[in-house]
């Protein structure tokens, strides 16, 4: 086995004339904590797309865990252990939160199918109330996804990462839209994170990123253009010009 | 849709992918395989089956021109609106009968035809303005408010054109047939003034689609916001236009059918299913797409019923809805659809 | 509590309510007349049956679908032409129907699948289509004449002259199907359903196979279609294409949406509305279609839960009202914010299904 959790070799993506992602070469170590930032329309998301699987790279390809996963579909990439979230909630707005949380236990772990409540079914309950607990959502357990506010629909959308138990966990701007309160309590939970489970976060919010990261991606363009610790990425003229210099959230 | 086709393109293994066409051509060969060899087999004298073959190609062709010229309507809404209009075919029937009753009243057929589109036209414009424009993206409630029009519109129309058949009498200078000046074969005229009729419709078209920005966004297939602002801020007025075009195109396709073939009860029906085979077998909002599915559709449909074996002769009605499987089988989103 | 009390009265209310109304359901072979029971009830339970198989797909799994016709003939012509033409016993026939439409529904479905909203109902349109035309065409099955005196099996008896026993079974049926369906709702394998009509992109993420999870969903309502098909066969004791066309498909949508396309309930209340509408209305009027499609209309554009979503709304306003007269300023049930609020209408797919 590879010691890398991930690796991309040459990921590109194009939409039409628009090379969303160019060439990301990019490895993540086995309990990194990797942030990546950019600019509006840097190629983040799509990046994270790609190497979750909810969309074919243009070229390149993907390895998780040691496996060549190009192929294989955001199904097959979460059964092996990654997680994400999306940049704006993704939530089933007709099932209740801790219905939200079960059904993303047993997209792991099996009993998809079953067309019998039972015992069976205990397990996965217990581990969507405890996932709930540790996102703060104890006390909305029975509400309707879509009846949230932002701020907890943000949470059930971590919540819904965290119940698979991932190796890699993929978070697109996890504090976007989040109270101060809340995004102290988010970064809270993310340094509380076991060291098994590796961390890419797309993170606006600077004092989020740099806090939880180890080391910076930092992309325009579709492009990398730098990699470091958040030290160096914070002296680089580049990345000042591109970025920490424009006004920002 | 778009992230649909994500998680439906990945499912579609290599092994599958290229199982489905080779199957779909090796079919469709042999059907034409079978229909030229009870053609051209015995021979190309008077007595051989080449002057019905004519007869025949030349009925799927006029069919087919029919078919382009409703179909044209529907597929032009839905790349504009993204509005599946399923009371086209109540339009089609009710521009049929209002033709049928200006005729009646002695206005000349071509003056006839135009006032039935612009009435029909009218009518699919206030449904827009009535009951659509407010709901602009929620397909399925569109699709189901158009269902329940199409239900009333129909009724009403029995109500006041009745239930028997009528035909429309054909201008006087398209009423004797033409000689087609091979096998001494005539056919009629004005079959031959709709397969015209059909170029002119597919050239008017054609000709916005590349020249203006209408067509721009038509043949880019965006999305509401993408095409505010590609149109400025008149969206909202082309896409009245577009309802009210598509929607005379239906009264015309009504008028030709009335002319052509004959009106009533159950028309509606049948002329909106064959559009929206013929749209979907080209490829939703695509007009290219509607020209090749009439092609298709009138060809399949007419030779199917003349040159089937006697014993499954019955089964011709069912093998245009074959071939739509066939090519859904190959490319899920239609021959021209775009795969978003 | 003061409040407390008025609520559960009402709910109470509600409750009674809905005990009188199974109460004159079960009744009804009893209180009215033969004509009634089979021409009124037999037609609206078999019509009720697969319009549930709509209202499921399409609640559940936000797959409106025009193809439930289709299945209902392939599983009542089956049934019909092994009673009558081979003789077999009624009930093994109409297991060997109900499994045929089955598979012929995991078909559909599979086929179906990939597509979602306007081009599933397009597609399936083209099913019920093709289902139409191969049983008018294929003399096997009657071709237009249909099969007749495709009697229901002897304990059932004379669904015309007696339709009382039918009319039990039927009702006995139409129950089981509802608490079937219900259940099923909430075992792991609805709820992940609802799930991909709320998000299939999510759901991928969650580990899910949707296009599998739509296929099996679809294949599950299919024998609901079969088993209305059968006992619509058995109740009319004839069947023929006539019976699946596109104006039929349309009808079952129609009864649907009136009911309320994401209550269970509401199938069979759709299909009673329509089927009563039916028989009395072209009494007095010549222009039935007409209302019908009004009726249709106004659902779609004012309340597009239907009937029982009105029903529903009506319920949750009078109790807020009577809670908020009583104790000023306090909600019902004592949960702070939005109950406030007047209830929004479900929309056509997606949100809480009964
Ligand atoms: N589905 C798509 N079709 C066409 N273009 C797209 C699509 N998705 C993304 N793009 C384009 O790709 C580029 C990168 O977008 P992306 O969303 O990945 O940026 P981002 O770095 O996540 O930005 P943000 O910080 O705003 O989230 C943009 O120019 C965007 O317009
Ligand atoms: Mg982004």
């Amino acid at each position: 086995m590879s010691e890398h959790v991930l690796q991309a070799r040459g990921l590109t993506r194009r939409f039409g004339g628009v090379v969303a992602v160019r060439e990301v070469d990019l490895e993540i170590g086995q309990g990194e904590r990797r942030a990546v930032l950019g600019p509006n329309g840097a190629g983040k998301s799509s990046l994270f797309n790609l190497l979750a699987g909810a969309d074919t790279p243009t070229a390149g390809s993907i390895e998780l865990f040691g496996t060549d996963v190009t192929a294989l579909g955001a199904r097959q990439r979460t059964r092996m252990g990654l997680s994400r979230t999306f940049q704006t909630s993704r939530l089933l707005g007709g099932l209740t939160v801790e219905d939200n949380l079960y059904l993303a236990a047993i997209g792991v772990s099996g009993g998809r199918f079953r067309l019998l409540r039972g015992s069976r079914d205990a397990e996965a309950r217990k581990r969507a109330v405890r996932v709930a607990e540790s996102v703060g959502m104890t006390d909305r357990l029975g509400e309707p996804a879509g009846e949230l506010s932002h701020g907890e629909q943000r949470q059930l959308e971590i919540g819904l990462a965290l119940v698979a138990e991932p190796r890699l966990l993929l978070l697109d701007e996890p504090a976007a839209g989040l109270s101060r309160a809340e995004r102290q309590l988010l970064t809270a939970l993310l340094l509380g994170l076991e060291r098994d489970v590796t961390l890419l976060i797309i993170e606006h919010d600077m004092d989020v990123a740099l806090t939880v990261a180890e080391r910076v991606t930092m992309m325009y363009e579709g492009a990398v253009i730098v990699e470091g610790t958040p030290a160096e990425i914070r002296s680089n003229q580049r990345v000042h010009d591109l970025y920490l210099g424009r006004a920002h959230v | 849709m778009a992230s649909q086709q994500v998680t439906t393109r990945r499912i579609a293994p290599g092994l599958k992918a290229r199982i489905a066409p080779t199957l779909a051509v090796v079919l469709g060969a042999l059907g034409l395989l079978g229909v030229l060899w009870q053609a051209f087999g015995a021979g190309f004298g008077e007595k051989g089956n080449v002057p019905t073959f004519i007869l025949i190609t030349l009925n799927g062709l006029t069919l087919a021109g029919l078919l382009f010229i409703t179909a044209s309507g529907l597929t032009l809404i839905f790349g504009l609106l993204r509005v599946t209009n399923l009371a086209h075919g109540a339009l089609f029937l009710l521009g049929g009968y209002l033709g049928l009753t200006f005729i009646q009243k002695g206005v000349p057929w071509l003056l006839a035809a135009l006032l039935a589109m612009l009435a029909t036209g009218v009518v699919g414009l206030v449904m827009h303005q009535l009951f659509l424009r407010w709901n602009q993206g929620q397909d399925l409630r569109q699709a189901l408010i158009t269902i329940a029009l199409s239900l009333i519109l129909a009724d009403q129309m029995l109500a006041h054109f009745g239930a028997t058949p009528t035909a429309i009498v054909p201008p006087d200078f398209l009423a004797s047939p033409t000689n087609l000046g091979v096998y001494s074969l005539a056919y009629p005229t004005f079959r031959l003034a709709m397969l015209v009729g059909a170029l002119v419709v597919g050239l008017l078209f054609w000709l916005v689609i590349k020249r203006t920005r209408v067509g721009m966004v038509m043949r880019a297939g965006v999305d509401d916001s993408a095409m505010t602002s590609a149109l400025g801020i008149n969206v909202q007025l082309v896409f009245a236009g577009a309802f009210f075009v598509g929607s005379a195109l239906a009264g015309l396709g009504g008028v030709f059918a009335g002319t052509s073939y004959s009106l009533a009860p159950g028309q509606d029906q049948a002329f909106l299913v064959y559009a929206l085979v013929v749209v979907i077998l080209g490829g939703m909002g695509s007009l290219g797409g509607a020209a090749l599915g009439a092609l298709l559709y009138g060809l399949v449909d007419q030779y199917s019923s003349a040159y089937l074996p006697a014993a499954y002769a019955n089964l011709s009605a069912l093998l245009t809805f074959v071939l739509l499987a066939l090519v859904l089988a190959v490319r899920p989103t239609g021959l021209f659809g775009k795969t978003r | 509590m003061n409040e407390g009390w008025m609520s559960r009265a009402l709910s109470l209310g509600g409750r009674g309510a809905l005990a009188v109304v199974l109460a004159v359901v079960a009744l009804v072979p009893v209180l009215c007349s033969t004509f009634f029971t089979s021409q009124v009830g037999l037609t609206s339970l078999s019509l009720g049956i697969v319009a549930v198989s709509l209202t499921f797909l399409s609640g559940y799994g936000g797959m409106v679908s025009l193809a439930q016709t289709a299945l209902f003939g392939v599983a009542g012509l089956i049934t019909a032409k092994l009673t009558v033409d081979a003789g077999w016993n009624g009930w093994v026939a109409a297991l060997v129907g109900v499994l045929a439409a089955t598979a012929v529904g995991v078909l559909f479905g599979a086929i179906s699948s990939g597509s979602v909203g306007i081009y599933f109902l397009v597609i399936t349109l083209a099913f019920a289509e093709i289902t139409y035309f191969f049983f008018a065409a294929v003399p096997t099955f009657g071709a237009h004449e249909g099969i007749n005196q495709a009697k229901p099996p002897a304990p059932l008896g004379d669904p015309v002259l007696h339709p009382s026993a039918m009319y039990y079974f039927m009702l006995v049926v139409s129950v089981l199907v509802f608490l079937g369906l219900r259940y099923v709702s909430r075992t792991a394998f609805g709820l992940a359903l609802q799930g991909v009509r709320d998000d299939p992109v999510r759901m991928a993420a969650l580990g899910y196979n949707v296009r599998l999870h739509r296929t099996l969903g679809f294949a599950l309502a299919a024998p609901v279609a079969g088993i209305a098909g059968v006992l619509s066969t058995w109740s009319n004791t004839r069947i023929s294409a006539g019976s699946i066309s596109l104006a039929v498909a349309i009808l079952v949508l129609t009864a649907a949406v009136i009911g309320g396309l994401n209550k269970l309930a509401g199938a069979w209340v759709g299909a009673f509305v329509y089927t009563i509408c039916d028989t009395y209305m072209r009494g007095w009027t010549d222009r039935f279609a007409t209302y019908l499609g009004v009726v249709f209309l106004v659902i779609v554009l004012v309340s597009p839960g239907g009937i029982v979503g009105v029903l529903t709304s009506a319920g949750t306003w009078l109790r807020r009202r009577v809670g908020a007269g009583d104790v000023p300023g306090a909600g019902t049930s004592g949960r702070p914010g939005p109950l406030a609020e007047p209830a929004t209408p479900v929309p056509v797919t997606g949100g809480q299904s009964a």
